[in-house]
């Protein structure tokens, strides 16, 4: 049986074969089925990801006639971030970094971002940003949005006003702890709005909300809220909204959105809230398990992922990145798992976007 | 008597104090032994811990059933002591997210499971300074429990088992490694002993090995 060259999720290469890749598939498939109580992945898909992975090219990619939209996100970060976790140190102003995304990355659509990449640290540059995206918009033919994480966390002490619900958890202070979450998550609802609709005053096509979620389900709830205040003031803004993970994190525990719990959906379940909420794209997002085989975390990222783009009325652009969407967590994702976790979600899974 | 467990077993898998203060007091009354108690509510806290890691259940909830299980604890620890029921010697385990790394969610859960799981947990927190670990283990903690949630962060985890090491107290120290970055091949390279992928899973490793 000829060897198969593979990753593993923290990106080490592993050589294994063709039964065990299917017996990996299978296992992810249905750790994801399990978990979203959602259906496996028929054998002809589990075929069909093997083929994927086992091709022996190193850069795999789809039949031409099937491309879908490709999206960056996070601005010129891609280029001048030097913090290892994002970016090549490159500096560049933000107009050369949306050009060169549009003009030599082949990008559908770019976003403008600013350095710390989140809603509230935006607020008191809201005039240079708005310069710039009317700048930029002057130059550029692609869609091109404004993005920013709504990072809820940034509204807790030490860095916001609010009660930081993981310390008042410590001291078994829960109650205290929920009412903090809704009090941030109502403020940077508030936030949202003056942003995105003062970004949306000066030209910008759309929003990205990058993220959804890091905060847990209060910042779920609070970005939704956002994009509905952003959905009634600009009835035409294009609206992105990607997801931080693959289940909403339960942090309050018991906050609601159009009378849901939020806390633990999975994407099939966050994109009818996300559609309800206003949202024109959804951003689904599929965790990578460091100690599992690409086999196994890219079974289990399209079946997430196929069974929301089931029950989507929005396109779908899934998140493939670093640490998700089947792709290894590491800092710098290598182009073979890249690829094949990319095919596979066009070819297997079926979305609309990447 | 077995309608009384599975009370206990339900409401601390529904997680609600009021609720655990209840069924507890309704299996006093039954004639249930605080021993026995107690092993129901730890059955429904390792149900709880099975729940919460399928994403089911969430960390408030976890921190409710703890605090229902503390409470019932302040009722059945002092019977215990009068019936002069033997109660184990704990062991210390000292728990922190190293320094440099601000990410204690999962630990503080961790932390969290093995209170429940009957270990004497110091969590120093976040951010911990290396000496802070060893000084701990110097203090009698038979266990050193260390998260990372950074690639940049993970490696003090090797610096605290080379300084424990150098004070000739890695022989006597179960050394345990978890969060997102690490895995069990990085837990082998650093010399851990434990790895634990989630807190119920690094709860049922450090059992087995004290049990050795």
């Amino acid at each position: 049986m000829s060897e198969i060259y593979t990753r593993m999720g923290d990106g080490s290469r592993v050589v294994t074969t063709r039964s065990k890749v299917i017996d990996d598939l299978n296992l992810g498939s249905a750790d994801a089925a399990d978990m979203g109580v959602i259906k496996a992945l028929s054998s002809d898909l589990i075929e069909q990801l093997a083929d994927i992975i086992c091709d022996k090219n190193r850069v795999v990619g789809v039949e031409p006639g099937h491309e879908v939209v490709l999206t960056y996100d996070i601005g010129q970060l891609d280029f001048t971030g030097d913090n290892g976790n994002s970016g090549n140190g490159i500096d560049m102003g933000r107009l050369e970094a949306a050009l060169l995304h549009e003009r030599a990355m082949g990008a559908d659509t770019f976003e403008l971002a600013h350095a710390d990449y989140s809603i509230k640290p935006v607020k008191p540059v809201i005039s240079n940003e708005m310069q710039t995206m009317e700048e930029i918009q002057n130059e550029i033919v692609a869609p091109f949005f404004y993005g920013a994480m709504p990072n809820m966390g940034l509204y807790y002490k030490p860095d916001g006003p609010y009660g930081n619900p993981a310390d008042l958890m410590r001291e078994f202070k829960i109650e205290e702890a929920m009412d903090q979450a809704e009090k941030a998550s109502e403020h940077m609802a508030r936030d949202i709005e003056f942003v995105s609709t003062r970004i949306m005053s000066a030209g910008s096509d759309g929003f990205n909300f990058d993220t959804t979620g890091s905060a847990g389900d209060a910042d779920v709830v609070g970005t939704f809220k956002g994009v509905e205040k952003l959905r009634k003031a600009c009835p035409d803004a294009d609206i992105l909204l990607g997801m931080a993970g693959e289940c909403v994190m339960g942090i309050h525990g018991s906050i609601e959105y159009d009378g849901k719990v939020v806390a633990g959906l999975f994407p099939h379940q966050q994109v009818k809230l996300a559609e309800k909420a206003g949202a024109d794209v959804f951003g689904p997002v599929v965790n990578t398990n460091t100690g599992k085989s690409l086999a196994w975390n890219l079974g289990r990222a399209v079946t997430f992922v196929r069974e929301c783009g089931k029950v989507a009325k929005i396109p779908i652009h899934v998140n493939m990145g670093m640490g998700v969407g089947g792709i290894p967590m590491c800092e710098t994702a290598p182009i073979d798992a890249v690829t094949r976790c990319s095919k596979a979600m066009v070819e297997v899974a079926g979305v609309d976007g990447v | 008597m077995v309608e009384n467990k599975k009370a206990l077993y339900d409401a601390m898998v529904a997680y609600k104090v009021p609720g655990i203060q209840a069924a507890v007091e309704d299996a006093r009354k039954a004639g249930m032994s605080p021993t026995e108690i107690i092993d129901a509510l730890g059955d429904g806290m390792a149900e709880v811990g099975v729940l919460f890691e399928r994403g089911k259940l969430f960390l408030p909830h976890v921190l409710s059933a703890a605090a229902g299980m503390k409470s019932a604890m302040e009722v059945l620890g002092p019977e215990m002591l009068k019936a002069g029921t033997k109660t184990e010697n704990k062991v210390s385990v000292v728990m922190g997210t190293v320094e440099g790394d601000v990410h204690d969610i999962g630990k503080s859960i961790c932390s969290t499971m093995l209170q429940c799981g009957g270990f004497d947990v110091h969590d120093l927190g976040r951010d911990v300074p290396k000496q802070d670990f060893i000084n701990e283990v110097k203090g009698g903690c038979k266990m050193c429990g260390m998260s990372a949630l950074m690639t940049t962060t993970m490696v003090i985890e090797k610096d605290v088992i080379q300084m424990l090491k150098d004070a000739k107290l890695r022989d006597s120290t179960i050394v345990m490694i978890g969060g997102a970055p690490a895995t069990q091949a990085w837990c082998d390279k650093i010399g851990a002993d434990i790895y634990g992928e989630t807190a119920s899973e690094t709860t049922r490793k450090a059992k087995e090995i004290n049990t050795r």
